[in-house]
């Protein structure tokens, strides 16, 4: 009889590929009791030494396994006061909806030598492979236990991932069990706070759960200061000087060096000089070489960036989608923070499989033919996937509209990143008229490169410039001082917002979207087409939401409802506060705490302490500790000071005068 | 061999273009122990001029001032050989908006400061400030006063080396074979010397009500529009 392993996946749809490419096609399939999207997938195959030939059962989890909560006594919102749950006893318990699939890993694992753990690399998954490796214990308390490494299920590479599997990462593991304990203490004591002292205020806050959440109230944050400074600005005038020449039928116009100036008496001065001296002089005729660069290779960030501005998704619809198309594996893992490929990775056979394509496969081609350059390499790597790319050909008309759109944006970008930079000629003719400097710049393009299969920037010949020689004058035909007036900045867009978060540490690439889409569910902000109405999203399905993958558990149909906002419009989105939104961050900011819940550095503090973790320079302990610390202080602070919260929330939701 | 406040007195004008007053002198040398060497005891004389307010301290020449009529705007262009020495009143950024200024200081009495996209804590010192100061674009106006107390504004032209927002106010200039356009003073490398100096009150005042200056100017705009 040969050995038996098991193999779990972290989602159906990931166990089902493996199964298809480990097993050739020839496997067997049994439903399990009480679920029916697990499947349990039966077939042999020959592993490195010294496993061998061994009998496999692959199956697979949805998501995460277990979530942590707090005693029995403490789970009613009156039983305790909000304080204690920083420190009352917590449990980690199976949930009740993944009873069945826990149970099924743990009588799998009964007669098992050893359990391949087949979850996402990333922290994420990595827990999610030691919930796994519970439920196994359970059933076989010497189970031998693996963890394969992949990043896409394209066949050879999930092959290979079966021949050379490694061990779980232990502080992965850690510093998101940290994460989770954090998020559950300091989201429930600020939540179960805020709600139950803001329902006093009655009204519109009697009976809604306001809640907290150490990355969701940076994330608001950023949005009312920007709401902020737009609300509050004022336009200034400013002026220019402009030199207009015209020669061999083209009008040349000049512009000033130094841009604008905002003191009209300065720029009057300066242009009646100007036309004193009557004369301008060519000082530089510079004609160089240009080039647009090709873009680097795709991460997470940008894909959800770039997603919402040319394919018009908001972030988590973009992500919902990237997922989709992996999990039927035709893109690698969409969760990636690194921007340069392997070397040894073979690009050219990812270029070929797209040959057949009627949009770009011609382009596709002509790479193969020589067209082919290494992509540029950017300076992050997180050391677990590569950049986001197609794995495998899909005629388009197999996929859907959004998964198209995603899918043919994420080929266009690969295909342009191992192409040609775009080349052109640039020409600078510089001037001097008096003191004052001007200049003209023509851009000629020459070769257009990736540009022929990257439809989404833009770079084009401008008019051309007459001929100048160096040191030559001139009389300009016209010169004129220009008026202009300051306009506000817009109110922040999802891919500012993002761009922000990327920055401040808020989130990681993988749960960025959550965080919008939970303020935009509770109401915090509504979302409006840039130039349009506001119109409000989610009316809060009061899922808790703790541990980050419960959303995204990518099980194909069965979710979906989440994501009804964001696709079909036809502007990119930008963010409001609600008044709600305001007047909490206005509140928090107003206590006067060292760093209020609504700036970025405390959640940046702990971003950084989970990578020490996972670096191991510092313990789960320490960690958990220190931030409990840090934020009961707050927390104390927040009750003593709590009519600033409340009187921010009179303002602004209730419209009183203070 | 003569006294050595006129000894003082010449070598500071031909060297710094600065003339300190008799009255001024005098009382500098009754603070000085009499066995001092002449060249530390100009050094300190220097230096206690680039502390003083000008107005009082030096002498008001006819040649080391400007004209009475300095501000006639019908005066398309004129030069002045000086040396003129001057002290600065105030100093602006011409390239940003005021508001774009307030929302800066506005930030940074938050503790916040931008580093790109990133939002960084800044602790509100010296340094801290003459960072981003190092970094303003210009050109910059000056409000400037000369030693008989008649003020006018000077635009950098070209860019000076020493003028910025991080400058202190009462910092000490002197110009030479300067142009005057319609009552504004032209400001370049080769006209204008930044000899240094401080007026610790008038800093501290400048520094004090730059936000509400800065508030003023864009209400007063907005009325003249």
């Amino acid at each position: 009889m040969a050995r038996k392993i098991l193999c779990v996946a972290e989602k159906p749809s990931i166990a089902k590929s493996v199964a298809q490419h480990l097993s050739g096609g020839q496997f067997n399939t049994h439903s399990i009791r009480g679920n029916t999207f697990i499947k349990n997938y039966e077939f042999d195959f020959n592993f490195n030494p010294p496993w061998g030939q061994c009998s496999v059962t692959m199956t697979s989890v949805i998501g995460h396994l277990t979530s942590l909560e707090f005693n029995e006594q403490y789970r009613k919102w009156h039983s305790c006061s909000p304080v204690r749950l920083f420190d009352a006893p917590v449990e980690t318990e199976v949930d009740k909806d993944k009873k069945a699939i826990a149970d099924n890993i743990t009588a799998q694992a009964r007669y098992a030598k050893a359990l391949f753990i087949w979850t996402d690399c990333d922290r994420e998954g990595e827990h999610i492979g030691a919930e796994v490796r519970q439920s196994a214990y359970k059933g076989n308390g010497t189970i031998e236990v693996k963890r394969a490494q992949f990043s896409n299920t394209e066949r050879a590479h999930v092959i290979r991932a079966a021949h050379n599997p490694i061990n779980l990462d232990e502080r992965q593991v850690n510093a998101v069990s940290a994460r989770i304990e954090l998020d559950l203490r300091l989201g429930a004591a600020f939540t179960r706070f805020q709600t139950l002292t803001l329902r006093t205020l009655g009204g519109d806050l009697e009976d809604r759960v306001i809640s907290y959440g150490s990355c969701q109230f940076p994330t608001l944050g950023f949005v009312v200061d920007r709401y902020f400074r737009v609300k509050q600005f004022v336009p200034e005038n400013f002026w220019s000087i402009k030199v207009m020449h015209k020669r061999d039928d083209v009008e040349v116009t000049f512009s000033w060096r130094r841009h604008r100036l905002f003191d009209r008496a300065s720029v009057v001065i300066l242009f009646e000089r100007c036309l004193t001296a009557r004369i301008a002089k060519v000082i530089k005729l510079q004609k160089k070489p240009t080039s647009k660069w090709r873009p680097l290779p795709l991460t997470t960030v940008e894909l959800q960036k770039l997603g919402s501005m040319f394919l018009r998704m908001d972030s988590q619809r973009v992500m919902k989608v990237a997922e989709d198309l992996y999990n039927k594996g035709w893109i690698s893992y969409p969760r990636t923070e690194t921007d340069s490929f392997d070397k040894g990775m073979d690009l050219k056979k990812l270029i070929e499989k797209q040959e057949q394509d009627q949009a770009w496969g011609g382009y596709a081609t002509s790479l193969l033919r020589g067209g082919f350059r290494q992509p540029r390499s950017g300076r992050h790597n997180d050391q677990a996937h590569p950049p986001i790319h197609p794995v495998n050909f899909v005629a388009s008309g197999s996929l859907s509209g959004d998964e198209r759109r995603v899918y043919e944006f994420v080929v266009r970008r690969f295909l342009a990143c191992c192409s040609e930079d775009a080349k052109g000629e640039s020409t600078t003719v510089e001037i001097e008229c008096g003191d004052e400097i001007f200049f003209a710049n023509g851009l000629l393009v020459l070769e257009r490169n990736y540009l022929e299969v990257y439809p989404y920037e833009k770079w084009n010949s401008s008019q051309p410039l007459p001929r100048f020689s160096l040191h030559e004058t001139f009389e300009p035909t016209e010169a004129n001082i220009t008026e202009g007036e300051t306009s506000p900045p817009g109110y922040l867009t999802e891919p500012e917002l993002i761009s922000l978060m990327d920055a401040n540490g808020i989130g990681t690439d993988a749960t960025m979207a959550e965080h919008i889409a939970k303020i935009k569910e509770r109401e915090y902000v509504m979302t409006q087409p840039r130039g349009g109405g506001a119109q409000t999203n989610g009316n809060g399905n009061g899922n808790s939401g703790r541990g980050g993958r419960r959303e995204r558990s990518g099980r194909g149909g069965a979710q979906g409802g989440n994501n009804a906002t964001g696709s079909g419009g036809g502007s990119v989105q930008q963010f409001i506060p609600t008044t709600l939104g305001v007047a909490l961050i206005e509140g928090y900011n107003g206590i006067g705490l060292e760093t209020s819940l609504g700036k970025p550095f405390l959640r940046k503090e702990m971003e950084i302490k989970m990578k020490q973790i996972c670096a191991g320079t510092k313990s789960r302990n320490d960690f958990v500790n220190e931030t409990i610390e840090q934020y009961t202080e707050l927390f104390v602070r927040t009750q003593q000071q709590v009519d600033v919260l409340k009187a921010a929330c009179r303002k602004y939701v209730f419209g009183e005068q203070p | 061999m003569s006294n050595p406040s006129s000894q003082i007195a010449t070598q500071l004008t031909t060297t710094k273009g600065l003339t300190p007053s008799p009255t001024w002198l005098t009382s500098f040398l009754t603070t000085q122990r009499p066995t001092t060497p002449l060249p530390a005891l100009t050094q300190t004389a220097c230096f206690r001029l680039l502390a003083s307010d000008i107005t009082t301290s030096l002498s008001p020449n006819p040649t080391s001032c400007f004209p009475p009529d300095i501000h006639n705007a019908n005066v398309q262009e004129r030069r002045l050989v000086g040396p003129i020495a001057v002290q600065v009143l105030s100093v602006e950024d011409m390239s940003k908006s005021r508001w774009e200024q307030i929302e800066a200081i506005e930030a940074l009495e938050r503790g916040e400061g931008t580093k790109g996209r990133e939002i960084i804590r800044v602790a509100a010192t010296e340094e801290g400030e003459d960072e981003n100061a190092k970094r303003d674009g210009g050109p910059h106006k000056l409000a400037l006063q000369d030693a008989k107390g008649t003020r006018f504004y000077g635009i950098e032209l070209k860019g000076v080396e020493g003028v910025g927002l991080g400058m202190s106010m009462g910092c000490k200039m002197v110009l030479r074979n300067v142009v005057v356009a319609r009552g504004v003073v032209l400001l370049e490398p080769g006209t204008t010397m930044v000899l240094g100096g401080k007026i610790e009150g008038l800093h501290k005042a400048w520094k004090e009500g730059r936000k509400a200056e800065l508030k003023a100017a864009i209400e007063a705009n907005e009325r003249a529009a």
